[in-house]
């Protein structure tokens, strides 16, 4: 990143805060709300892990350590990709003939003029949160190489949905509006990777597995460091996967997005 | 090689046909229907660096269209767009630091901070040294006034005042060429007034080159010195402000005021109005200066009729434009 660049990334975030702050107490409750409202799925887990004990042989504090991979990635995510997840209200409302004519990015534009930092800290520390309670708890052996394992898987698993978001929002340029699509194949899914993939039926699975990985958001990490048996039935090579697809769904999002710009039509006055 | 090339530019947009009714809205969700309606149609068009050029047409004629294209913002379907050597929709980044653009309808202000705030913000974006910055901010500021509301939220700010400094924000980077949207949609005379100076100056002292849409005929007649007239996504006028007049005004008034009640006689290729139907006192002669000679008819109403008032007028501009908008006058 070049010095200016990174000067304009500070001055948006700046702006954005203040922006934020002229209505203070909203801004400090926006947090407090996202970590509420994402905190009563927990709540729920919590409650039928009482009774149950165990889901396909994961226990509480198993299922938060999931959890809490889904929660962090989400937390970063939404920092940067905010932008590209209401981006369909970017292109209806005119605002995106704006960021064409600035000399500038637009990815870039569209990540730093929208990102969420109150939303992050609400998901993002719900994610800390649950990573503190279970962490502990799960008997994972903290080394140098888990924590090196942890943070890549957590860049992979970033990416992974800021791809999805990216994808989506490059369809925007054809339909204008795909919020559908979102809750479908995004907040849906997100929704399943709450539990241990291996519970489900086949062809939710696959689902999961192949067409929107969000099982290697938080599933495949978690076995690496937690060994359960249901791991037994994925090929091994799973674990190491995260990053590279990450980074492989990125690129393919990226050159979409970088294909479909020219066929962007304004939405008119 | 003119700083501006446009050539046989087109663009046309594929809208969905829809039905009304709930049968009508489930055969749409099933086999949408898509009509081609083409906005623009074979534009061509060049502009001098310094001109000022005003750029009207009826609503959804292709103004904005055109204006879009220039920008950057659409790809033409057809033809060619040359701006200082670049091509706006493929040389974007290069292109869009020396253009400005305002859209009266949609302003690039951060809504809930102090005008400032975004001013501050474009300085980034633009790459603007602080001694440029300052230099434009303090000149930009007193012509228009804008001292009294820079450190205010703009959702405070009046219509007036928000136009002002979006004109501001998109010229803070000083650029050499401004696209203007409907600059003063909104805004009250005196706003007009202050915002049509600041153009007229700006343009006269910097040289820079501005293209204008408008529906505001004080604008065009108070700002620009050459028209291009669209109509349904065609170039039907491109000239002088002056040449539309000696072009399409041909029509010439006469308003008379008789001593005393007249009939008068029809003449040949005039059309007699009563202004004032109740004592039939004044009456307006309208007709085309081609076909009759001004001093013939003046001499003949002054020699037949007892006259207290005489006056010749020339159709204003708007009128010949509502003409032309109307198909009334044949364009060439």
């Amino acid at each position: 990143m070049r010095s200016d660049t990174l000067n304009l990334t500070w001055i948006y975030t700046k702006k954005i805060m203040k922006a934020w702050f002229q209505y203070r107490s909203d801004a400090l409750l926006r947090s407090v709300t996202v970590f509420l409202r994402e905190a009563t799925g927990i709540i729920v887990i919590y409650f039928t892990l009482l009774k149950f004990d165990s889901l396909n042989g994961w226990n509480m504090y198993e299922m938060f350590f999931l959890y809490s991979l889904l929660f962090l990635t989400y937390g970063i995510m939404i920092i940067f990709f905010t932008g590209l997840r209401d981006f369909g209200r970017t292109v209806r409302d005119g605002s995106f003939d704006r960021y064409i004519l600035r000399p500038r990015g637009l990815l870039f534009q569209i990540i730093f003029a929208n990102a969420d930092w109150f939303a992050a800290v609400g998901h993002g520390g719900l994610g800390v949160v649950l990573f503190l309670i279970s962490a502990q708890k799960v008997g994972i052996e903290w080394n140098v190489w888990y924590a090196v394992y942890y943070m890549f898987a957590i860049i992979g698993g970033v990416l992974i949905q800021g791809a999805i978001f990216l994808f989506l929002a490059t369809l925007n340029i054809y339909l204008l509006e795909t919020s559908s699509l979102k809750e479908l194949f995004y907040f849906n899914m997100r929704k399943f990777a709450g539990y241990p993939v291996s519970l489900f039926q086949k062809p939710i699975q696959i689902l999961m597995i192949y067409v929107v990985p969000f099982a290697f958001v938080n599933y495949f990490p978690s076995q690496y460091l937690l060994r359960k048996d249901d791991m037994q039935q994925y090929p091994e090579i799973f674990l190491y996967l995260t990053p590279v697809i990450g980074i492989g769904m990125y690129i393919a999002a990226y050159f979409f997005w970088r294909y479909s710009i020219r066929f962007y039509k304004s939405s008119g006055n | 090689m003119s700083l501006i090339e446009v050539s046989n530019i087109s663009k046309s947009f594929k809208v969905n046909k829809r039905k009304s009714g709930v049968t009508g809205m489930l055969a749409n969700l099933l086999v949408p229907k898509y009509e081609i309606r083409q906005a623009v149609k074979d534009i061509s068009f060049s502009i001098e660096k310094g001109e000022m050029v005003g750029f009207i047409g009826p609503n959804g004629a292709g103004k904005s269209t055109t204006i879009k294209m220039l920008s950057g913002i659409l790809y033409p379907d057809n033809g060619k767009i040359c701006v200082g050597g670049k091509i706006p929709y493929k040389q974007r980044k290069e292109y869009v630091g020396n253009i400005g653009v305002v859209f009266g309808q949609k302003s690039q202000l951060q809504w809930d901070l102090p005008v400032i705030d975004s001013l501050e913000l474009l300085k980034a974006i633009y790459r603007i040294p602080d001694e440029k910055y300052h230099k434009n901010l303090e000149r930009f500021v007193e012509i228009l006034d804008m001292g009294s509301f820079l450190h205010q939220p703009v959702r405070q700010l009046s219509l007036g005042q928000r136009m002002r400094a979006d004109i501001v924000a998109a010229l803070i980077h000083s650029p050499q060429i401004v696209f203007f949207d409907e600059p003063t949609i909104g805004v009250d005379v005196v706003g007009k007034e202050t915002i049509r100076n600041f153009i007229r100056e700006l343009n006269a002292e910097d040289e820079i080159t501005m293209l204008f849409t408008t529906h505001d005929m004080q604008d065009i007649e108070k700002v620009c010195e050459r028209l291009i007239v669209i109509d349904k996504g065609e170039k039907i006028y491109d000239g002088s402000l002056l040449g539309i007049r000696e072009k399409y005004g041909t029509t010439r008034q006469l308003d008379v005021e008789f001593a005393r009640m007249e009939q008068i006689a029809p003449i040949e290729n005039v059309e007699i109005v009563e202004l004032d139907a109740l004592d039939g006192k004044k009456k307006r002669f309208v007709f085309e200066n081609k076909k009759v000679a001004i001093n013939d008819l003046m001499n003949y109403i002054l020699q037949n009729y007892q006259v207290r008032d005489i006056s010749i007028s020339e159709p204003e501009i708007e009128s010949i434009i509502r003409k032309i908008y109307n198909g009334e006058v044949v364009t060439v």
